[in-house]
């Protein structure tokens, strides 16, 4: 089902095929986005095998970029397109040897997933940008339960 | 991103013939008006962590991780006033009256409460309002709305301290 659009449209039929593909675009880059979440975290998890309570949490926060990736897989099929595979293995920002580096880790994946949701944000159709939103909320609600921090402007960085 | 967002666009267009080539002054429109009810609610916000960092004196973590949001709700206003251009009769005609925060609850751990659910509901309103807002005003809101989010968590976690 197609949301309302926000914005005037601009031109013809070719106006809107451009931004037909400028959305799936989108969902592809969050799509690779939360793949690479879901990989990541099979990696936080294990590094804190030691501690219940955060191996608990990482395999929630697991489930909640699997949840992301598979909405945004079926966002993407309704809209005509495959939504792109993922990769067999990704490397990690960061070495993990340790607990502290694990959610170090788990940190730094929220953020590469804030900072991926920003095209879906910038979408003209009202279901893709706030699906948008509200994932960059999560992944900054995470990211503050993981290291008790917050920062002034979640995927932007300094560009705000 | 260095959107500016006008409301007098044909202004600077109508040269030297006076006023009544201006036509009727443009309306403002949906994303200026989102725009305005954002800084308002930073402004808001703004006011209630002055009074909480007042009530807080004495406490140290508290105060000092109020501080600490505060710098950041400082910096969302930054950003989103730089995106606002009035033309100088509206920017000027009624200043603005200063923000009155709701009353705080007494104790340190009620204050932090009280913040934590000004966050929730500020984020939950600028989710809202990016709907109206064109692209790169929808980034920063959404940007703003997530770290709000993030210092609910904060919030929370002070309170467990």
């Amino acid at each position: 089902m197609r949301g309302a659009r926000l914005t005037r449209a601009s031109g013809g039929p070719g106006a809107g095929r451009a931004a037909a593909r400028a959305a799936v675009a989108a969902l592809q880059a969050a799509l690779a986005a939360e793949q690479a979440a879901s990989y990541g975290y099979g990696v936080v998890g294990s590094h804190l095998a030691g501690s219940p309570s955060k191996f608990a949490a990482a395999a929630a926060d697991c489930v909640a970029h699997e949840r992301a990736r598979d909405s945004l897989a079926a966002l993407i099929t309704a809209r005509g397109a495959a939504p792109r595979p993922a990769e067999v293995a990704y490397r990690m920002p960061v070495a993990v040897a340790s607990p502290g580096a694990a959610v170090s880790l788990a940190v730094l994946l929220e953020q590469q997933v804030e900072a991926a949701y920003l095209a879906m944000v910038a979408q003209p159709e009202a279901e893709i940008r706030a699906f948008g939103a509200r994932q960059m909320q999560a992944a900054a609600v995470r990211a503050a339960r993981w290291n008790g921090r917050s920062q002034a402007f979640p995927g932007l960085g300094d560009r705000a | 991103m260095m959107l500016a967002m006008t409301a007098s666009g044909t202004l600077a267009l109508a040269g030297c013939k006076g006023i009544a080539a201006l036509g009727p002054v443009p309306g403002i429109g949906p994303g200026v008006r989102a725009l305005d009810r954002a800084i308002r609610g930073e402004e808001l916000i703004i006011a209630s962590y002055q009074a909480a960092i007042t009530a807080l004196a004495g406490k140290a973590g508290p105060s000092a991780i109020a501080s600490g949001v505060l710098a950041e709700h400082q910096r969302h206003l930054s950003a989103l006033r730089s995106r606002l251009v009035l033309p100088p009769r509206l920017a000027t005609a009624s200043p603005a009256p200063s923000p009155v925060p709701p009353a705080l609850p007494p104790g340190a751990h009620r204050v932090l409460a009280a913040l934590a659910g000004a966050e929730r509901a500020a984020s939950a309103r600028l989710l809202n309002e990016l709907l109206l807002a064109p692209p790169p005003l929808a980034q920063l809101m959404a940007s703003i709305a997530a770290s709000e989010a993030a210092h609910a968590v904060i919030l929370a976690q002070a309170r467990g301290a």
